[in-house]
């Protein structure tokens, strides 16, 4: 189903609008604010979702409701969760990034980014001119709190061995050779990224990970705060983009991949629970 | 002699750090084989440098991970000649480095020239004042002019991507740069980089005092950038991991990413790691050098000779294998006879903390190296030193480094150093804390200076280098100036609830080795137009052994009040012209002793 959709919004992109409709509008899935502000003891959770100041309940409630397309201006007549689910879970394929807890500040500036056109976009540019300041600010906190399942690794296209070690070795060290930093440098250890500036990498979506490269690479986008991304992209070839963005999609997401493990009770340290497995599991 | 005579080589370079390399990528392009023998490993800002691994303050700023480790290579250390000396067994005051890269790994990035007048100060000084007020001091001009380096500092500059505001293009002056420099070829190629809210307090408190700040001129880049040799730069992050740390986002310019990434594989260059060289070898006459000798990776003692033979290790090492090697006359501190280790100089280190109230963040966790305010009005002889009873000066600038949390701690005078009141002074002023820092100069005097240890040898057998200095009293006289100017601006500041100040070089101290002060060492091999007071001549050229090239801050005749690493290219590439196009086509000395 996911792979027709794809086809589908590639092979008619004009269409764009129209085709929109088909996923995720489930409502039932929106968390409630109660949920959310439940979510904000946590200081990690906190820290990504603060913006200006530390998001309240009336905040949150107005994120929601943008988010379900109430916005005061009437958005563009596309509410996210349309594209981008109401748990901001998105859809792989490759313009609908996964938006649960990315740092709020950055999709804040992002939506600046996109109104301003240093990051323009068809569908996203007339979404974000729409939006009053406390919207953006609204959304963004919200998007910033909200949880969404994982697909995994099996939901990523396939790859072989070779590519997905490549990517998985520019994604950690880069290349000498090319001159690329690996990207671990900002984004993090296991790409969990950097708030309030640094988005995560794990568990991103491959087709729009690579899609935001080319972009970069062709100067379409230039919104990061001196060219860092601009400069890296322009080093790297089709083939490293589609490999470091495989490598990222089958990557856990999320921030408990770093807690360290509890000692078990015979003092053998438990088994950790990374990607690894999850990385194999794709590999054809 | 080696056991072992490898095939001869035009070229022969000792280390594989900023001067090395520049000479290896010049040279090799003239068609010259360069080998290159560096003591340390390969290394890769991608593979090496990375965060978050390198962003390990413990691992890499604490147990300096990236540095000589003092088992394979130290010296020892006295105050003065009544001493005996005792070997440093742990780093301390300076750091020098080891590995593809050397010291300019793990450097700042502050990338300065020197004044003209710097580079003729006896003839400065001694036109302006009298040849009195540099009694008792050794100082010397270096033999070669502002206006002769000016397009070698020009390209270094450019090789680095260096990015500050120009006060001076050809003659033009320009206020927002630094109105005292003397005249550049071109504007830097990239812009300033930005500042934090205690640096434009610092700005706007200077330049209402009258005095001309302006941004330090930076090798963390500040946009996308190729440098003349086609490498890619990346803009800088503000990190704050660049002192004592590689950068894996190829933002500060280094060796490794300015230079060694583009040798071509087809270039005549060879590097061999884990090479220790022991001594260059000396033909029948004395005249000239054959090669060097040293241990392979292997442990094997060989010999490789070579045409030409280029000195490119650091500072100090490059002065013990001249000592080793019996290259030149060492110096002789009782008669005042001899070079080889003579006008030994460091650097005086002193600065103010300025304490703001909550009013003022500086948020020091974002940082850089290189991100200084600063002022040059108190630099060299920028001011007027009459009836002040010193030489030299130093500039002041408010730095934002880091904010790294072992060594970043800053507090108020008069906190406790421990307990519970020492952490509520951490967390009330670590975000809002500056520190303006003194960078002095340092000058010569009859005793302080190099030599070779009488009691300890190293690992290899060879005595260690021997240091042996003080503080001049000329140094601390100046240094107590400056930390007054520096005090002084931080007490006009706004928002300011308390200031401390240091001096390292403080009256009454001794010079230690424990403490951090700056891996800025000087001198011991200098340069000049009189063979009774240099180890080689203006080109850089060893007056006993026409082809040994000597590189590197052991060239100072005397320290300036500036990071050494822009005045030494400068100089590098002053000798790789003159290798370049004169020496190599006529091997010969290039002046008459």
């Amino acid at each position: 189903m996911r792979l027709t959709t794809k086809s589908v919004l590639l092979g008619l992109p004009v269409l764009f609008g129209a085709a929109l409709a088909a996923p995720a509008q489930d409502m039932s899935e929106a968390p409630r604010v109660n949920e959310l502000e439940a979510r904000l003891n946590v200081d990690s959770t906190l820290f990504n979702a603060t913006i200006d100041e530390e998001p309240s309940d009336d905040m949150l409630e107005l994120g929601r409701l943008v988010a379900m397309g109430g916005a005061e201006n009437g958005g563009s007549g596309m509410a996210c969760v349309t594209c981008h689910g109401a748990n901001g879970q998105g859809d792989g394929a490759g313009v609908f990034p996964r938006l649960a807890g990315l740092p709020g500040w950055y999709m804040y500036k992002q939506l600046e980014d996109y109104a301003e056109g240093t990051r323009p976009n068809r569908i996203m540019t007339g979404i974000a001119q729409r939006l009053t300041e406390d919207e953006r600010e609204a959304v963004a906190s919200y998007y910033a709190v909200v949880e969404a399942p994982w697909p995994g690794p099996q939901a990523a296209a396939p790859i072989s061995g070779d590519q997905l070690q490549w990517g998985g070795q520019l994604a950690a060290v880069g290349s000498a050779e090319q001159g690329i930093p690996g990207c671990v440098n900002c984004h993090g250890p296991n790409g969990t990224g950097n708030p309030p500036s640094v988005p995560y990498l794990a568990g991103q979506y491959a087709e729009y990970m690579s899609h935001q490269l080319q972009l970069w690479r062709e100067g379409t986008r230039q919104n990061d705060a001196m060219g860092v991304m601009e400069t890296i992209a322009s080093k790297m070839t089709d083939e490293d983009m589609r490999a470091v963005s495989a490598y990222y999609a089958r990557v856990r997401p999320g921030l408990e991949s770093v807690t360290p493990p509890a000692p078990m009770d015979d003092g053998e340290v438990a088994e950790i629970e990374t990607e690894t497995s999850d990385l194999l599991s794709d590999v054809d | 002699m080696a056991a072992r005579t490898l095939p001869k080589t035009d070229v022969v370079i000792v280390g594989a750090g900023w001067t090395g390399l520049a000479v290896a990528k010049e040279l090799s392009a003239e068609g010259q084989r360069c080998v290159i023998l560096e003591r340390g490993d390969y290394r890769h800002d991608a593979e090496n440098f990375g965060g978050p691994e390198e962003h390990d303050e413990l691992k890499y700023a604490r147990h300096k991970g990236h540095m000589i480790d003092t088992p394979t290579k130290t010296l020892s250390f006295r105050n003065n000649t009544s001493e005996t000396a005792l070997p440093m067994r742990r780093l301390g005051s300076f750091l020098p480095g080891k590995g593809l890269g050397g010291a300019g790994i793990h450097w700042n990035g502050q990338l300065w020239r020197p004044l003209p007048s710097d580079l003729n100060m006896r003839t400065h000084y001694t036109e302006r004042y009298g040849a009195e007020i540099l009694d008792g001091m050794q100082v010397q001009d270096y033999g070669v002019s502002y206006e002769e380096l000016e397009p070698h500092f020009d390209f270094f500059e450019r090789v680095c991507g260096t990015a500050g505001q120009a006060g001076n293009v050809n003659g033009e002056q320009n206020d927002a740069g630094n109105i005292f420099e003397g005249p550049r070829s071109s504007e830097y190629p990239n812009p300033p980089m930005k500042h934090s809210p205690p640096q434009k307090i610092f700005r706007d408190t200077a330049a209402s005092m009258g005095y001309h700040p302006f941004p330090m001129p930076s090798a963390n880049v500040t946009a996308p950038y190729e440098n003349p040799y086609g490498a890619q730069l990346h803009p800088c992050t503000y990190c704050g991991f660049c002192e004592r740390f590689g950068c894996g986002y190829f933002a500060k310019a280094d060796p490794i990413i300015c230079i060694y990434d583009t040798f071509a594989e087809e270039d005549p260059i060879e590097i061999r790691y884990r090479s220790h060289v022991l001594r260059v070898e000396k033909s029948e006459d004395g005249q000239t050098a054959t090669g060097v000798t040293y241990l392979d990776q292997n442990g094997e003692e060989v010999f490789q000779p070579a045409d030409t033979v280029c000195l490119n290790s650091y500072a100090l090492w490059n002065v013990h294998l001249m000592l080793v090697s019996g290259l030149g006359t060492p110096y002789d501190p009782e008669t005042g006879e001899g070079t080889v280790g003579r006008n030994y100089a460091y650097q005086t280190i002193a600065a103010a903390g300025v304490f703001f109230n909550d009013e003022v963040w500086s948020n020091p966790f974002m940082g850089a190296g290189a991100m200084g305010m600063t002022i040059d009005d108190f630099n060299g002889d920028n001011f007027d030193h009459t009836d002040l009873g010193f030489v030299g000066g130093g500039y002041i600038s408010a730095n934002q480094t880091n904010g790294r949390p072992i060594n970043y701690q800053p507090t108020p005078p008069g906190t406790p150093s421990w307990g519970a009141e020492w952490k509520q002074a951490v967390r009330e002023n670590y975000l809002h804390h500056i520190g303006i820092v003194c960078h002095g100069s340092s000058m010569p005097v009859q005793g302080n200076y190099l030599d070779l240890d009488p009691t300890y040898t190293d690992d290899y057998g060879q005595p260690l280098l021997r240091m042996t200095f003080n503080f001049p009293e000329n140094d601390r006289r100046m240094s107590e100036y400056l930390v007054g100017k520096a005090e002084e601006i931080a007490r006009n500041m706004d928002n300011v609830r308390a200031v401390s100040t240091v001096n390292r070089a403080a009256e009454g101290d001794n010079y230690s080795i424990v403490p951090y002060q700056t891996t800025h060492n000087t001198g011991g091999a200098v340069m000049g137009t009189d063979p009774s007071t240099s180890v080689v001549n203006r080109y850089g050229q060893m007056w006993d052994h026409h082809n040994v090239f000597v590189f590197g801050a052991c060239l100072f005749p005397q320290n300036l009040g500036y990071n050494p690493t822009g005045p030494l290219m400068g100089l590098a590439y002053w000798t790789i012209d003159a290798l370049k196009n004169d020496y190599l086509q006529n091997p010969r000395p290039l002046m008459d002793a």
